[in-house]
């Protein structure tokens, strides 16, 4: 953390840590590129950017986006971590792309914006990877919910769906830590199954 | 004149779909090709055909729930893939694991290391034309899976390893065929070499074809089989050691350049034939020093982790695995990225592809060894 402070005036880098686990470091957003190129050509030699993240804290209405850095050289790795604004369909997070740093930035990047829906300024070809060109939201938001359609295809069609699983978990809702209960499931079950329940 | 003549010559480049239903690609993959004649210009990997949501799937459920959507990531690598998850959550919650069971662990996904690699084996010969390795790597796999269904009662995806330890014991009978199983492959193996490795077709079609430097994967990240092949000693067993890798005694097979250029295609396949012989080794000191034991340590009912990340790597057979668990207090993972390696080693293919002919991208693709359900998870 003193590390970056010191070599770039401004980064305001802070650890973060939880009750378990690794601790990250948080920094500004704007300059990211600089505290990059640090990390990669300075003494720590981050060579590799094993993956960048994103992950939506809703009710602090943030996004979170982790750089996960890794030296084969000294052996170790770092999270960087960002915090950006949600914003809202039009107005999507933005932050620097660091292609030019990691080439392996390129399908992380697009992977996160398809994703999570940031959107990396300077990416050279920034479309959605995983999910269909034309799909539409960000599926891993917290808020994001399934669409009914996609083109003329009905997506999670009530005769391919496992209504056995779901009355089964509605039999046992009121079990205590069972991993069948109905609201692992995000479509609403039947409405018989309701019926049942109450019995 | 002459530049008329040019302009009547002058030839466009084709574009060919590769794939998604391909038998080189291994699995649902597009590669966009954009050929001058047999030669690739350029590669363009489309993927998301075997997207199956496991990230926003282990959003709504239990810890424990999430192991089987990891099992089918990796389909031919099933236990590793459950390995490292089951260790972010361990660290998390600071659970023992009793010795008997890291050492069945430690058994099974070394044997899961050799079947894998069995596979690779197998179809990288028929990529290549050869058809009969790949009845010989089946064999042998097939003992293995004989085994993990014993163990698990499932062939391929096992949801074996448990948090806090694994699901059954193994018992002596699946020992002494384990035992007897290390002897016959590491016989096995060195015929297998002899017969695909030596071979001067198999040679001649991997020697100096889809280089990968070791500039070039540091810059993309790639790990596992692709670094050790540019010469890069690093294995995270080894390195950044987990479970109980440090206390058993193994090499890391590095490239040398052998037949051809360092970071070529055969170097790739040397690096696993030798890593099949290490996991052999694993597998005997394992075999000796197992201990008897509890298989299954003290784990809450209800899993709650507690407030905070972790990002944990292991080494698959494919390359380096890393999971970033988030959780908020709950009983569910508030947010669990997957770290793929095979997503890493596809991205590399722009940049292998151009200037090599159609079959030799075949040959790259295959040496690559990528499983699409890890891709797209």
């Amino acid at each position: 953390m003193e590390y970056i402070n010191s070599k770039v005036s401004g980064a305001n880098a802070v650890v973060s840590k939880g009750d378990a686990g690794d601790s990250s470091i948080i920094i500004s957003p704007q300059h990211l590129k600089e505290v990059c190129r640090q990390l990669k050509d300075g003494e720590h030699e981050f060579q590799v950017l094993q993956v960048i993240t994103g992950t939506d804290f809703l009710a602090e209405n943030l996004i979170e986006v982790s750089y996960i850095l890794a030296s084969f050289t000294k052996n170790s790795e770092l999270i960087l971590k960002l915090r950006l604004p949600r914003g809202d369909e039009n107005n999507l997070p933005k932050v620097d792309s660091v292609v030019e740093i990691w080439k392996a930035a390129d399908f992380q990047e697009r992977e996160c914006y398809d994703m999570i829906g940031v959107e990396f300024l300077g990416h050279p070809d920034l479309q959605r990877i995983l999910c269909p060109y034309d799909w539409q939201g960000f599926p891993l938001r917290k808020d994001y919910v399934t669409p009914e359609k996609y083109l003329d295809m009905v997506i999670n069609p009530i005769s391919k769906m496992n209504i056995e699983d779901r009355e089964f978990g509605a039999k046992h809702a009121h079990i205590k830590g069972a991993s069948t209960s109905v609201d692992n499931y995000k479509v609403d079950p039947p409405a018989t199954v309701s019926e049942t329940e109450t019995v | 004149m002459h530049s008329l003549n040019e302009e009547k010559l002058k030839t466009e480049l084709l574009t060919v779909n590769m794939g998604p239903q391909h038998p080189a690609t291994h699995g649902v993959l597009r590669v966009e090709i954009k050929t001058d004649g047999e030669i690739v210009a350029q590669a363009i990997p489309h993927l998301g055909y075997l997207h199956r949501c496991m990230e926003k799937h282990s959003e709504n459920l239990d810890y424990r729930g999430v192991i089987p959507f990891c099992d089918r990531m990796d389909y031919l690598a099933s236990m590793s893939m459950e390995l490292g998850y089951v260790l972010a959550v361990e660290k998390m919650l600071g659970t023992e694991v009793p010795r008997r069971a890291q050492y069945i662990r430690t058994l099974v996904c070394e044997l899961q290391r050799i079947a894998s690699h069995l596979m690779f084996f197998g179809t990288y010969a028929i990529d290549l034309g050869a058809f009969s390795p790949f009845l010989y790597a089946f064999q042998d796999r097939e003992i293995i899976l004989r085994i993990f269904e014993e163990l698990s009662g499932v062939r391929l995806l096992y949801n074996y390893i448990w948090i806090g330890g694994v699901w059954n014991d193994i018992n002596d009978d699946q020992l002494k065929r384990i035992k007897e199983f290390c002897i016959t492959m590491s016989e096995s193996l060195k015929k297998y070499h002899s017969l695909v490795g030596e071979n001067k077709i198999f040679i001649e079609r991997t020697r100096s074809i889809g280089v990968i430097t070791k500039d070039l994967a540091f810059e993309y990240g790639a790990t596992g089989p692709l670094l050790r092949g540019a010469g890069v000693k690093w294995d995270l067993r080894k390195d950044r050691t987990y479970s109980i890798y440090n206390e058993f005694d193994f090499d890391i097979p590095v490239g040398s350049g052998e037949k051809g250029t360092l970071g070529d295609c055969w170097d790739r396949y040397y690096v696993r034939m030798q890593e099949m012989h290490e996991s052999i080794k694993i597998i005997q000191q394992c075999l000796d020093g197992i201990e008897e034991g509890a298989i299954i340590g003290k784990v809450p009912k209800n899993i709650k982790l507690p407030k905070g990340e972790i990002y944990q790597r292991t080494e698959c057979p494919r390359g380096e695995l890393g999971y970033h668990l988030i959780s908020d207090g709950n009983k569910k993972p508030y947010r669990l990225k997957v770290k793929s390696s095979c997503f890493t080693h596809v991205s590399m293919l722009p940049d292998i592809a151009p200037g090599l002919m159609i079959a030799d991208l075949v040959a790259s693709i295959g040496s690559v060894d990528i499983v699409l359900g890890e891709v797209d998870r």
